[in-house]
Formats: structure tokens, C-alpha cells, sequence
């Protein structure tokens, strides 16, 4: 009995321990290193990122790698050290917007900069006075109207890409995508160019108009989706047992599929909350309250932030970041909402469930 | 089979079988309109289609016939002269060098960030990290305008006064004017698009790496292949149609940005063809926003027909990239 020579790599064998210590040296050294350079000999920051830190670092791993996996291990810590470096700088750019809008959305967020309108402001006057009331309530009523009118038809789009036979399904599905792509300036111009042939004043009406073809294809795109994810097996034994496709739709997939639905509205909603452009083109600003979106001035947020962005007196460049951080509170608030109700979603069990108690 | 037949047989004995109405038809008359609205809502994408393009025209129309071709690749825009000058060549260039520089950045960011999730992250932080990335997409334009101007110019000029002392010799990094402070010029624009499109390119690239072959990767990995190496030349190879489509998808977005580069990006009706660290550059979105607000009718028109343009243009590439996407995800259709 003869065994054959055991192979020098062992991977079952126990990991060195010196592994450990040199995966330490090789995170924490390039850091250090790189922060003493800067420190001692004053080379710029940001140089000193790409020029020292990113090279030390890229060494320090492959050493690393070679030691443990030999040129395999060179080719892993490469990539791993890459991917790290540029998915940190992703976060860095994100943490820097939510923390430079919290740190000075702050200095102007008070109640009366929420509740109050914004008559008799002027560009010095103190935020004591004046807020983004009116534009709050604006930017809800364009919006809600935009979709209350939208939300159906982004819906009976998926049913159409879900559940209908038809040919011209793969098209349709195309235009939309492209369509989700469109200028949100053009949609805009759109409205106007309806506006001037039709001869039509400018008005929150139009603001919620040119808007629509920016929350369309977000809403249907995102619908199909959750419809989809409905078992197909549901619908065939709604249809075997005799249900016509309508009733099979409001009946079984519907509300096995709500919360995904939701979540379109919801996306849908916080893809236009923010869209400036077309507001601009279309809705004459307002500094009070206006509750009439058929006719007359009125005032929303992205049009209140544009508006006192390129001030340069420092009240009214703080009053832009206070209107951006409830911006991005509505945001945040949909974008929480769309989570609980993604985490809560069950899609298994209950269809199941509720079938049964039928 | 034979047992059902057996059943039959058995009821012929004892009674005739009852046939069972059927409440429903394929074609009921609820059905009709079930499907009826829902094919009248699809056709909808086609009517909004050609509702744009029609109103965009018409209004076009007076701006297109005075100025002729030269609107497109003409560089004066003079309202002070009669008849009045618009063209706009040198806005539609700036619109693709950012957009191009966008992508340019992006695309690295996006690659990196769809592996990260989808190859390296546990379950659970993968699912935060795709919230980051999505919350990323939820950000108002404004808002990185408002960033972008306060915020990102001053580092990012920084760095525009960095890369031309060092790699000046460049053409790409070199400057006319000595001394302007880096500010204003479509680098930065296109580092704020770029934040834009990260999240666009990541849900493509993402769900293609997703869907990928794990054992061709755990196959590769098997023989001996680094992360890197597999990279190359497994999952890229594979993916690299759908990566292309989902660029393709961003670069629609960069071309119509209006407002986040608004505030970024020094107009100029000057052609820059590529000092990317100049402060001149143009973008066809924010020229109509910057002109729109003291416009003569006239003017109005000229601005509608740069819009008609833009349309065009990103309505091209977006259903050029829609196709490429949809072909490289066979799994979606159904």
C-alpha cells in the first residue's frame, strides 16, 4: 500500500496564524503611511489619495495575496482592493450630500419655516420670518393631482405587459424604457407648446401635466415588476375554475401583488417630487399660499430651492438648503415607506391564505 | 387516465353526466374591456410619443424655418440682431462631452459598486447596500445642484488644478487662460451627472451579475482563476452587452440633466471642443432653463426647437439602449 506524495498546498490544512497580523499590517499600514506623508512633508490631500494611499494600498493586498494564495491571491486582493476603494467613494459622495444638507438644511429648519409663506420676504430678510409653507402645500397638490391621474394608467400599462397576449407587448415595453429616459426640461416645453397652441394659461394644472410623462413609465416599469412576481399558477387556477381574466386580476393577483404596487406609487411618486425644470417652464412662482391649482401663481419646492440657490446674500442661500432638507425629508419619508412595505411583503403564503378562506 | 375514463363510464351507467355551464367564455364581455383599457393605456406610451413630437414642432416651427441648418452647428445666439440669430451647435457638443465625461466616470463606480453586491457582500449588507445605491437615485436634481455649487465645486476644483499642473502636457487638461480658478467647467459637470447615472448603470449592471451561470464563475474560480482573472474573462464577457445597454441608458439621462449642472457649467455659445477643465462648456437642457426666463416669443420658439433636438437625440439612444437591454436579459420576457 503506497500513498501518493501529499501535495504541498494543503487547503484544508489550518490557516497560519501570521495570516491574520499581516491582513492587519496590510488594512491599517498604507493608511497610516500615507497620513504621516501628508502630515510631514504637506502634500495635498486629494493628491495624496490617488498618488500614495491607492498604490501602498494595491501593493500592501497583492503582497498579501502572493504570501497566502501565490499569484491567485495577487489577482484577488487586486480586484477586492479596487471594488472597495471606488464603492467607498460612491458612499463618500452620498454621505457628503445627506450630511452637507442636514448641517445646513438645520440652521434654517424651525416651525415657522415650515408652516409660514413667504410674503413680505426679501433676499436679507432674517429666517425668523418667512418659510416654505406655500410651497409645501404646492408641491403636494401638483403632485398628488399628477398622481391621482397617473397611477391608473401606469397601472392598466403593466396589466397590459403582464397579462394580455397581445404582439406588440416587447415594443411597448421598449418605449417605455426609452420614454423613462426623457428630459424632464422637454416634457416641460411639451406642456408649454400644448399651452401656447391651445391658447391655455399657465397654472399648477400644467405644472401636474408635464409632469405625468415623468412618473408613466416609472410607475408602469415598477408595476409590471411586482406583478410579475405574482405566481402565474395563481391566475391559471383562477382561470380554471372558471373566473374571467378581469376577475382573476382583481381578485388573486391584485391583492397578492399590492404591496409591490404600493411601492410603485410610492417610487413613482419620489421620482417627480423633486423635478424642477418642468415646474419652471410650466408654473408661474407665488410667494403666498395658493390652494387653486386650476388657475393663478403657484409656489413648489424645487422652484423655492432654484429660485434662492444662486443668492448671495446668506439668509436666502440658507432658506435654499432648508427647503432642500424637506425635500429630501419627503423623499426620505417615501423611500422608508417603499422598504416597510417591500420587508412586510409575504408573497408566498398569502395568496395562498386568502384562497383558502374563500 | 384510465381510472378517469373507468369514472366516466360509470356515471353513463347510472345518469347522464351534467355539463357544467361555464360562467366565463375566453372572450366575456368584462374580459372585452378588461383588455381593452389595458391596450388603450399601452397605446398610450405611443400617443405621448407622438404628442410631444407633434407639439414640439409645431411651436418649433417658426424658429426652424427662420434659422435653417445652421441652428444645429451654428455658434452665434444673438437676439439683438434683425432677424434674430439662434444656433446652438456648440451646446448639443457641450450636452454629449458632458455626458460623455459622465459615463466616462461613472461607469468604473457603477462595475465596481454591482460586483460589491452582488459578488462580495453577505445577503444582508448587499440588501443595504442596494437601499444606498437606490436612495442615491431618489435624490432631487436640485438638490445636487444645490450640493454641487457649495459643496463639490470647491474640491472638485481642487482636483481640476491638481490633474492640470500634473498631466497639463495632456491636451485634454490643458487650459487657455491661466488663471481661472477651475471653476465652471464640464469636468465638474460631468462628476454631478455622473453621481446621476451611478444608480442607473448599477440596476442593470447589477441584476446581470445577479442572473449570471454561478457554476461557469465557481467553475472558473475551481481552475484556478483569481477574482480578477474571472472577472475578465468570465462574468465581462458575459454581461458586457447589458453593461453597454445600461450605459447607453445613462447617457440619455446626462443628456437631458437641466437643473444639478445648471449651476455647475459656465455656458458659452463658443465651442469647447474637449478642455474639459475650461471653464466653457454647454448643455442643450440648461441653455433653454438660462434663456427661458426673459425670452421674446421669438426666442420661446428657438428654445422649444433645442428642446425638439434634445428630444430627438435622447429619444434615440434611449430606445437604442432599451433594445440592447431587453436583448441581453432573455429572462425578462415572457
Amino acid at each position: 500500500m503506497s500513498f501518493a506524495p501529499r501535495p504541498s498546498v494543503q487547503p484544508w490544512a489550518r490557516v497560519n496564524k501570521s495570516r491574520k497580523s499581516q491582513i492587519f499590517l496590510a488594512s491599517v499600514l498604507p493608511l497610516t503611511l500615507s497620513a504621516l506623508i501628508v502630515f510631514f512633508t504637506g502634500l495635498d490631500q486629494n493628491l495624496a489619495l490617488v498618488g500614495v494611499f491607492l498604490p501602498l494600498q494595491l501593493v500592501a493586498a497583492s503582497l498579501v495575496g502572493f504570501l497566502a494564495f501565490g499569484r491567485r491571491g495577487v489577482g484577488d486582493s487586486f480586484l477586492i482592493v479596487l471594488v472597495v476603494f471606488l464603492s467607498t467613494f460612491v458612499l463618500v459622495l452620498l454621505v457628503s450630500v445627506v450630511a452637507s444638507l442636514v448641517s445646513q438644511g438645520a440652521k434654517a429648519f424651525s416651525w415657522t419655516f415650515l408652516s409660514q409663506n413667504n410674503i413680505y420676504v426679501s433676499n436679507t430678510t432674517s429666517l425668523d420670518f418667512g418659510g416654505v409653507g406655500h410651497a409645501v402645500i404646492g408641491t403636494l397638490m401638483i403632485v398628488g393631482l399628477t398622481t391621482i391621474v397617473t397611477v391608473p394608467l401606469g397601472l392598466a400599462m403593466a396589466v397590459y405587459l403582464t397579462q394580455s397576449q397581445s404582439k406588440t407587448k416587447g415594443l411597448v415595453r421598449t418605449l417605455t424604457q426609452a420614454i423613462s429616459g426623457l428630459p424632464s426640461v422637454v416634457a416641460g416645453l411639451f406642456i408649454m407648446s400644448l399651452a401656447l397652441t391651445l391658447g391655455w394659461e399657465r397654472s399648477g394644472l400644467l405644472g401636474s401635466m408635464a409632469l405625468l410623462p415623468l412618473m408613466l413609465p416609472t410607475v408602469a416599469r415598477v408595476a409590471e415588476e411586482a406583478l410579475r412576481l405574482v405566481p402565474v399558477d395563481l391566475r391559471y387556477a383562477a382561470l380554471a375554475l372558471g373566473a374571467p381574466n378581469y376577475r382573476a386580476f382583481f381578485q388573486v393577483i391584485l391583492p397578492a401583488a399590492k404591496s409591490g404596487l404600493v411601492t410603485a406609487i410610492l417610487l413613482g411618486v419620489a421620482r417627480i417630487i423633486g423635478e424642477t425644470a418642468p415646474l419652471l417652464l410650466t408654473v408661474p412662482i407665488n410667494n403666498g399660499t395658493s390652494w387653486n391649482i386650476f388657475s393663478g401663481n403657484m409656489m413648489t419646492l424645487p422652484a423655492y430651492i432654484y429660485g434662492y440657490l444662486a443668492s448671495v446674500f446668506e439668509p436666502s442661500q440658507n432658506r435654499a438648503w432648508g427647503a432642500a432638507l424637506v425635500l429630501m425629508i419627503l423623499v426620505a419619508l417615501l423611500f422608508g415607506a417603499t422598504r416597510l412595505l417591500s420587508r412586510s411583503k409575504s408573497l408566498k403564503s398569502k395568496p395562498t391564505k386568502q384562497k383558502a378562506s374563500k | 387516465m384510465g381510472k378517469l375514463q373507468g369514472m366516466s363510464e360509470a356515471s353513463v351507467t347510472n345518469s347522464a353526466p351534467v355539463r357544467r355551464k361555464l360562467s366565463a367564455g375566453p372572450l366575456s364581455r368584462g374580459d372585452k374591456w378588461f383588455f381593452r383599457t389595458a391596450s388603450i393605456a399601452a397605446n398610450f406610451a405611443f400617443v405621448l410619443v407622438a404628442l410631444i413630437l407633434i407639439f414640439l414642432f409645431i411651436q418649433a416651427l417658426p424658429a426652424i424655418t427662420s434659422q435653417g441648418l445652421p441652428f444645429i452647428y451654428g455658434t452665434e445666439w444673438n437676439n439683438s440682431k434683425d432677424p434674430i440669430v439662434m444656433q446652438i451647435g456648440p451646446m448639443i457638443w457641450g450636452s454629449v462631452l458632458v455626458g460623455a465625461l459622465g459615463v466616462v466616470f461613472a461607469t468604473p463606480l457603477a462595475i465596481s459598486l454591482s460586483y460589491l453586491i452582488v459578488f462580495m457582500l453577505p445577503s444582508r449588507s448587499a440588501k443595504a447596500a442596494t437601499t444606498l445605491v437606490d436612495l442615491l437615485a431618489a435624490l432631487p436634481s436640485v438638490i445636487l445642484g444645490l450640493w454641487g455649487l457649495f459643496v463639490f465645486t470647491p474640491v472638485a476644483a481642487q482636483w481640476s488644478s491638481l490633474l492640470n499642473s500634473y498631466v497639463g502636457w495632456f491636451p485634454l487638461f490643458q487650459v487657455s487662460t491661466a488663471d481661472n480658478g477651475f471653476l465652471g467647467s464640464p469636468f465638474i459637470a460631468g462628476w454631478i451627472v455622473a453621481i446621476m447615472i451611478v444608480p442607473i448603470i448599477t440596476s442593470i449592471t447589477r441584476e446581470v451579475f445577479s442572473q449570471l451561470d454561478r457554476d461557469l464563475i465557481n467553475g472558473a474560480l475551481a481552475l484556478g482563476g483569481s477574482r480578477l482573472s474571472v472577472f475578465r474573462r468570465v462574468i465581462f464577457p458575459t454581461s458586457s452587452g447589458a453593461v453597454v445597454g445600461g450605459v447607453l441608458l445613462g447617457l440619455g439621462r446626462a443628456l437631458g440633466e437641466t437643473v444639478a449642472i445648471f449651476y455647475v457649467l459656465q455656458l458659452s455659445f463658443d465651442f469647447n471642443w474637449a478642455q474639459i477643465l475650461e471653464p466653457k462648456g454647454g448643455a442643450v437642457a440648461s441653455m433653454i432653463l438660462s434663456k427661458f426666463g426673459e425670452a421674446s416669443e421669438e426666442e420661446v420658439s428657438g428654445l422649444i426647437a433645442a428642446g425638439l433636438v434634445l428630444f430627438i437625440l435622447t429619444l434615440g439612444i434611449n430606445f437604442l439602449a432599451s433594445v440592447i437591454v431587453n436583448r441581453a436579459q432573455p429572462w425578462r420576457k415572457i
